[in-house]
């Protein structure tokens, strides 16, 4: 059973990968591999964890919608209506590609995997979280805190207007000069 | 406190879904009705019906160019979506699947709808069907943050993810009394994921009916359909979550679970039809701004509280 | 009896219909959206979604390419509707319910529509053309020549944005044919991303031979030429014209059971009702709508027009007088509507130079509506396209006004 059910998520997977550079539609490549990347998520959850399984799924559902807007909205001809390539470079990509792929399957052959010793816990959600917050509690909270820092300031460097354009040269208009209101009447 | 899965329950699920959809759809007649003042009859409720038949004997619409796979994948994703997420919601006290994540299962086949409404967006290659693909992933980064936090308060309390943990939880006092703005936030998420009125600026009348511009037959039919099924598994996964599940005096724990469902999307379609709709610029500040920040002091109210030992 | 035929008994049961208004017949579409009303017959907004084309008043040259265009985009099962007169809109719908039920004449509706609408007419016709839906097929005057166009749709082409950007350029006309939309009415904007970097205005011209006198204006008109009118009919003409637009901006920002409770109020004063029976129910929409935090919240800021814009603009109405945003405008329709109700017992007679119609004086031409429409191409440019049916409802110009022969007023 537990094989079937292997063998159904991991053939479109594949499937799903390989289309991504079949596909001249940014959109359908996308969502190939979202297609691909939830079959994953799936054999997660075949490893017996559930939660990052769901979890791989919940983000990756929301990541590549997030990436389709970027992909279409600066790509040329997003649809595909036309014929192109998605493949750069394509035997250096071709070799890498390869190699990647060589190297984990034979790791997984190759690996001497630990005998399970004991049964697997009824709920796997509280082991993922201790392994992962327990003794690293504050690695996880800087590494938080910096990819936030490192988000919000991108962002700032990106944008042309500072507070200045915003607020005039004394920070002293209110309401802000903007070129769409927000909500909150900043 | 929650029975494994019977067989049946795998087909009862949808059923009861659609029956609870139907409820509010009808509701929703009568409420217009009143506002059209327009005589209120038996029919009244069941007129919106005649929208199947006539949506399924309507031609399907051929534009130049379209991408017909992602149309069609995108329009089917919606109420599949939607029936999926009752898989982990308790009825009394049985349910479909009683996942050790029920939660975060809830809440990934409520994200899906984010790639099947793009899809339906995208597919058919027009402007404002596109804009309202565009609408409704804007409007998922303004409510789904606060809508995370808003599920995890009571997880957090229950200190379970699987759904029936969280009813069973409640026994001295239902969640939605000390975590109000959680439960507000919820229910305001649930209306954003089913793009149902003030949430409707994905399908605005501003952008020619958005992302139902330029759907007709069947492809409409699935879409208006998955809205409602949405709002009804919203409401049904609202009562284990804050209401206490099927948990009351006298009657069974199912009629319970029926008759706090059918509270919860009297008042969404009441409030559905009180205000107008939100536009996602100014949504997504007051989202980022406000209630991020609330919801998250929402969730150190239950930590503080299972970290002192309350349980 | 076969199944498509009881599908289409449900069909004509509760067809949606697409009411097309042709400019100069505000009384026809007041009487349709009565009669859809009060039969629970639901308002398509586009023609995918649309059964019954109800096309109101008389054949209008200019919009007949537009119109046809709706035609072909309506799936079957399918039916056109035509009603000269508010009288024939019930006989109408009614000849439309029972050829939606007709399976032999839908199935050859069904094999005469499966051609795509877009590609018999070039798949990029002029923007004139452009049906509600705003495809993206109509892109036109853009790069892309020589190279092969994949389904006849041309590239886009590039342009500098707000943020100092090289963006695609998209251009969507709105109109002439929009539900709640004044109709004729056609801006052709180039978006980049949201926003609208450029609008052109093209309005219809006035009609030869003219057509009947704007339903708004009608009493002043009358007084104008000399006949005998009470202040109160004026008041109560111009309450309902208020009301009216109040109507179609709660429609097009989203709040549908306000909107329906505005023409509900708007159709109980054209009918006659009197002042005690129609304020109550009036001044709760007016306190619900006015106070919305929710609706100020959403539009403030958006189309703000100063009162020496607007009258430099020439514009002279209650959008002069409110000096400011889209709320201001709403909210002074409100104000002036309840204002109005107060006076529908004043016997006094008319005086057209005293008092002024919804949409401002007459004054020769242009038009106040004209006015409006002129004022939107500056108010929409930077714009973001979620705004601009908000801010063209919160001016809502009177089709009737263009294509009708200019009134000369009593002052000239």
């Amino acid at each position: 059973m537990e094989m079937a059910v292997f063998w159904v998520l991991a053939v479109p997977a594949l499937a799903g990968g390989v289309l991504v550079f079949r596909c001249g539609s940014m959109a359908r490549a996308t969502f190939a591999l979202l297609s691909s990347l939830i079959c994953v998520g799936g054999e997660v959850v075949l490893l017996g964890l559930p939660y990052l399984g769901v979890v791989i799924i919940l983000m990756m559902v929301m990541e590549m919608v997030v990436m389709a807007v970027f992909m279409i909205a600066y790509m040329m001809n997003p649809a595909g209506l036309t014929p192109m390539s998605m493949v750069h470079n394509k035997r250096g990509s071709a070799v890498i590609s390869v190699a990647v792929f060589v190297a984990l399957a034979a790791g997984i052959f190759l690996v001497p995997w630990p005998r399970r010793a004991g049964s697997p816990p009824p709920d796997t959600t509280f082991q993922v979280g201790v392994s992962l917050m327990g003794g690293q509690m504050l690695t996880m909270i800087t590494l938080g805190f910096v990819l936030l820092a490192t988000m919000v300031g991108a962002t700032v460097l990106a944008t042309r207007r500072g507070r200045y354009d915003r607020f005039g040269d004394d920070l002293d208009r209110r309401p802000a000069h903007d070129p769409a209101g927000g909500g909150v009447g900043r | 406190m929650v029975d494994a899965a019977p067989w049946w329950a795998v087909v009862t699920a949808p059923v009861l879904l659609a029956a609870f959809a139907l409820c509010a759809i009808g509701y929703d007649a009568v409420l217009a009705a009143r506002e059209a003042a327009r005589p209120i009859r038996m029919t009244t409720p069941a007129r919106p019906l005649l929208e199947v038949p006539r949506l399924l004997v309507s031609q399907p619409r051929r534009l130049p160019a379209p991408d017909a796979l992602l149309w069609r994948t995108g329009v089917i994703t919606v109420p599949v979506a939607a029936v999926l997420s009752t898989a982990v919601i308790p009825f009394g006290h049985v349910v479909v699947a009683d996942l050790p994540v029920g939660v975060v299962w809830f809440n990934a086949m409520e994200v899906l709808t984010w790639a099947g409404l793009w899809m339906a967006g995208w597919g058919p290659n027009a402007v404002f069907s596109l804009v309202g693909g565009y609408r409704y992933v804007a409007q998922g980064l303004a409510y789904e943050l606060p809508l995370m936090f808003a599920l995890m308060t009571p997880a957090i309390r229950a200190q379970s993810l699987r759904v029936g943990d969280i009813a069973a939880a409640q026994s001295q006092v239902w969640f939605a009394v000390w975590m109000p703005v959680a439960f507000v936030v919820y229910l305001a998420g649930v209306l954003a994921f089913s793009f149902l009125g003030p949430f409707s600026y994905p399908v605005g009348q501003d952008i020619a009916g958005g992302l139902l511009g330029e759907a007709s037959g069947v492809d409409r039919l699935l879409l208006s359909a998955g809205r409602w099924l949405l709002l009804a598994a919203g409401s049904a996964m609202a009562v284990p979550l804050f209401l206490g599940g099927g948990a009351g005096p006298v009657l069974p724990a199912w009629t319970w679970s029926a008759i706090k469902t059918l509270a919860v999307l009297a008042l969404l379609v009441w409030v559905r039809r009180r205000l107008p709709v939100i536009r996602a610029d100014r949504y997504v500040e007051l989202a980022w701004v406000v209630l991020i920040p609330l919801t998250v002091l929402q969730a150190l109210v239950p930590a503080l509280v299972v970290l002192g030992g309350g349980r | 009896m076969d199944l498509t035929a009881v599908l289409l008994k449900a069909v004509a049961a509760r067809p949606r219909v697409l009411v097309t208004t042709l400019p100069g017949a505000t009384p026809v579409r007041l009487a349709a959206e009565r009669h859809l009303r009060s039969r629970d017959l639901p308002r398509a907004v586009t023609p995918a979604d649309a059964d019954v084309l109800l096309v109101a008043g008389t054949h209008d040259p200019g919009l007949e390419a537009a119109l046809e265009r709706l035609w072909q985009d309506m799936p079957a099962p399918r039916f056109r509707a035509h009603a000269a007169s508010a009288g024939d809109v019930a006989a109408a719908i009614e000849t439309a319910c029972s050829h939606l039920a007709d399976p032999s004449e839908q199935r050859a509706h069904e094999r005469g529509g499966r051609s795509l609408p877009g590609e018999d007419q070039g798949g990029h016709d002029a923007p004139d053309h452009a049906s509600p839906e705003g495809r993206a097929g109509d892109h036109s005057g853009q790069g892309g020549g020589g190279m092969a166009m994949p389904a006849g749709l041309p590239m886009a082409a590039q342009g500098p944005d707000r943020d100092g950007l090289m963006l695609d350029q998209l251009h969507v006309a709105l109109g002439p044919l929009l539900a709640d939309w004044p109709e004729g009415l056609i801006l052709r904007l180039t978006l980049q991303g949201d926003v609208i970097q450029r609008a052109e205005l093209s309005l219809p011209a006035p009609r030869r031979p003219p057509s009947a006198v704007p339903f708004w204006t009608e009493p002043w008109a009358r007084a104008a030429a000399g006949e005998q009118v009470h202040a109160a009919e004026a008041a109560r003409r111009r309450a309902a014209g208020h009301l009216d637009s109040m109507g179609r901006f709660l429609a097009v920002a989203g709040w549908q059971a306000a909107a329906t409770t505005a023409r509900r109020l708007r159709d109980e004063l054209l009918g006659g009702a009197g002042a005690a029976s129609v304020r109550p129910a009036a001044e709760r929409f007016a306190r619900q709508v006015g106070r919305s935090r929710t609706l100020s919240w959403l539009t403030r800021g958006l189309g703000r027009l100063s009162s020496a814009d607007a009258v430099a603009a020439g514009i002279r109405g209650p959008a002069a007088r409110a000096d400011g945003d889209v709320p201001a405008r709403y909210r002074l329709w409100l104000t002036a509507a309840l204002e109005d109700l107060d006076r529908l017992e004043d016997r006094r007679l008319l005086d057209p130079a005293r008092e002024e119609p919804p949409r401002g004086r007459l004054g020769g031409p242009p038009s106040p509506s004209t006015g409006l429409a002129g004022a939107l191409p500056r108010l929409l440019e930077g714009a973001e396209l979620g705004a601009a049916r908000l801010i063209v409802a919160s001016l809502d110009p009177d089709p009737d006004e263009w294509v009708a022969q200019p009134v000369e007023s009593a002052h000239g």
